[in-house]
């Protein structure tokens, strides 16, 4: 399942960053990184960026083109730890 | 040890490297009592600041607070500022003696000691300071740094830049590693994500929503949200008008007695003409906006240290991508609204090249602070009789006006632009937690904005005025004493022909010429010519009238004028600092030559426009 996808506020865990190398290093720089529990927080109006949080605490406005290219599955594990 | 290296390690260059809002630049001012500008969105700490403090023990260490940094893996444009702060690591690195001491938020520890490997992994003598250690507390956790130090097998300290003892603790430690030679970093692989979970201790529940999660669901609602940004943006500007108006009126009353009272006390001479009219009525005309300037300053840095900035752009960056710029395009377009100059070196945070130089070529034309007097000026002599509130409105209009432009001037240079190269990188960007704007920090901006405000009254624009004043008394040869007759009006007469239908005459065009380097000017230069015009039948006792209403019952211009001549500064980039920004900025003079042909064609365009256009219907 994509990121795009992902009702707000249920968690998942990334499984693969599908974009271009570049831009999965500067993603992985920044905090958006494999294995990473996630949670969306909102989707900005008429297509705007999607905000999420991860569990190391980083909060992200990614652009919608990435969150469609970021593979999630959705973890039950992580619900009350991402989203508190 | 041998002598040489203790003398050499005497001094030693810290430089706080860390990602960007880890805290850096507050914790760069508690520790030297510095002025490093602390901004709460990825990237703002722009120019790197140093200052020295002394080591207990003797020596002293060099700080410096360098940009914000994600990774040194990552390859990055060597413009934006994570590449800058990259050069400056190597610079300081290849000058001697020196500690990487790391900055990491306490709250966001996975995320630090991911830069922390990487620092380990270049053998560098590292310090790691991780701050925030009081936000952490207050969310029911606690750092073990023993633990982490044991692991890391460098120094950790937990800090707080709101700590009092947090100077001689940091100072302590360099002091400490210099003592001990600078020992380098042990390369290891560490688990960041484990390493932190064992380092820090739970010791109550976490809340189970924070401030900044409850504050985002109000400020980013999708539709209390942009309302809520466009309040703000339009109580800003508005506060700008509203609340400094008065306080520049009465600046401009005192002005008008002061120079009234010394023509009354001496007599109308060369002298007293000199000093009223030109220095009191051209400088300190200015001058009289300078509360106008502090609030604006003071405003935006609120907003920035807050961290509403990054919110800000998260809400227009839809908006902006449709005229082909993004959310951080936002950050200096909004700070062009106090200054293009700052603006135009803020734009080292928008990654993609392209974006990149539709900001810089758009920024000339948002409403920046000196803009301000002659906006005043106009409103005052044309729509007096009409309610604050409409000329607050008026005043908003303005800003709309300049934002409005550039959107339209983004598209069209868009269109005209090569298509070629790779696709605009899309939007990544930090959101990070509210934070309470330190009231020393933000007052020390406004103190800083009103320095370099006097400073430039007192210089450049008391010089021109003066200049302005010699040129309105000395005669072109031949012609009679009279400064209808002076250089000056001779070369606005001059111009009459291309800006007659702009609704200008010659003082005018006087104004437009003195302001052509700069937009406070205008004001200046139209007070020493009607200061000066209205000496050669000055009756010596009478008040001055303020310049707005002698303007204002000038019989050669009506309300179309006022409006055209609007219309011109909105768009005419007339400033001289902003095109050696851009210059600087783009190490060429394609740019600003382009900028400044455009904005003036633009603006001639506009005026002529909107003063025909305003006369048929009055």
């Amino acid at each position: 399942m994509k990121l795009l996808d992902l009702p707000i506020a249920s968690a998942a865990r990334i499984a693969a960053l599908d974009v271009d190398a570049t831009l999965a290093r500067r993603l992985r720089a920044v905090g958006v990184f494999e294995d990473e529990a996630i949670v969306v927080l909102r989707r900005g109006a008429f297509g705007g960026p999607v905000h999420v949080r991860t569990s190391s605490g980083g909060e992200f406005a990614l652009d919608r083109r990435i969150a469609m290219a970021i593979e999630v599955h959705p973890a039950l594990d992580v619900t009350a730890e991402a989203a508190e | 040890m041998s002598a040489a290296r203790e003398t050499r390690a005497a001094s030693v260059d810290v430089a706080l490297l860390g990602r960007p809002n880890a805290g850096k630049s507050s914790l760069y001012n508690a520790v030297t009592g510095g002025n490093a500008k602390v901004g709460n969105f990825p990237g703002v700490t722009v120019d790197v600041l140093e200052a020295a403090a002394p080591l207990p023990g003797g020596g002293q260490a060099r700080f410096f607070d360098l940009p914000g940094v994600y990774s040194l893996g990552d390859d990055v444009d060597p413009e934006s500022d994570e590449g800058q702060a990259r050069a400056c690591i190597e610079r300081i690195e290849s000058q001697g003696e020196f500690v990487v001491a790391q900055v990491v938020d306490a709250t966001q520890l996975v995320l630090g000691l991911r830069l922390t490997s990487e620092l380990l992994a270049k053998r560098w003598p590292v310090l790691v300071l991780v701050t925030q250690r009081d936000v952490l507390e207050k969310s029911g956790a606690r750092l073990d740094a023993e633990m982490l130090e044991r692991e890391l097998g460098v120094r950790v300290l937990a800090v707080s830049a709101r700590d009092p003892d947090v100077r001689e603790r940091v100072l302590a430690a360099a002091a400490d590693l210099v003592a001990r030679g600078l020992p380098r970093a042990e390369p290891h692989t560490l688990e960041p994500r484990d390493l932190a979970a064992r380092a820090t201790r739970r010791t109550s529940l976490p809340p189970l929503r924070d401030v900044t999660a409850r504050a985002d669901a109000v400020l980013l609602h999708p539709v209390a949200g942009p309302l809520i940004f466009l309040a703000i943006m339009t109580a800003l500007f508005s506060a700008v008008f509203l609340i400094a108006d008065p306080a520049s009126n009465a600046l401009d009353a005192i002005l008008s007695r002061l120079s009234a009272a010394i023509f009354g006390a001496f007599g109308v001479h060369l002298w007293t003409s000199l000093l009223c009219d030109g220095v009191l009525g051209g400088a300190g005309t200015v001058l009289a906006f300078l509360p106008q300037i502090v609030v604006l300053t003071l405003a935006l840095e609120i907003i920035d240290a807050s961290g509403y900035l990054a919110r800000g752009a998260f809400l227009v960056d839809r908006a902006l991508r449709l005229a082909g710029l993004g959310g951080k395009s936002f950050v200096p377009l909004l700070t062009a609204h106090a200054c293009a100059v700052p603006a135009i070196t803020a734009t080292r945070i928008v990654r993609d090249p392209k974006q990149r130089l539709r900001t810089l070529l758009v920024i000339p034309l948002m409403t920046c602070s000196a803009r301000i007097p002659t906006y005043g000026l106009l409103i005052a002599a044309f729509f007096r009789h009409r309610s604050a509130l409409f000329q607050a409105a008026i005043f908003v209009g303005l800003y709309c006006a300049g934002i409005l432009a550039g959107f339209f001037a983004s598209l069209v240079i868009g269109k005209t632009m090569e298509r070629r190269g790779p696709r605009a990188l899309p939007l990544v960007l930090e959101m990070p937690a509210y934070r309470l704007p330190q009231v020393r920090v933000v007052l020390r901006m406004g103190a800083r904005a009103c320095m370099r405000f006097l400073r430039e009254v007192g210089t450049v624009i008391v010089l021109a005025s003066v200049a302005l004043w010699m040129l309105m008394k000395i005669p072109t040869p031949g012609a009679p004493h009279d400064p209808q007759h002076s250089i000056a009006a001779s070369i606005g007469h001059g111009l009459e022909p291309v800006t007659k239908p702009l609704g200008f005459d010659w003082r005018m065009n006087v104004g437009l010429i003195g302001s052509f380097g700069a937009r406070e000017l205008m004001v200046s230069t139209l007070g020493v010519t009607y200061g000066v015009e209205k000496d050669a039948s000055k009756a010596t006792d009478e008040v001055v009238a303020p310049l707005a209403e002698r303007i204002g019952q000038d019989p050669a211009y009506d309300t179309a004028t006022g409006l055209a001549l609007m219309a011109f500064f909105v768009l005419a980039c007339q400033c001289m600092s902003t095109v050696a920004a851009l210059r600087r900025e783009t190490k060429g003079w394609r740019v600003p030559a382009f900028v400044l042909a455009y904005t003036y064609a633009a603006a001639y365009v506009a005026a002529l426009v909107v003063h025909q256009v305003a006369h048929a219907f009055t």
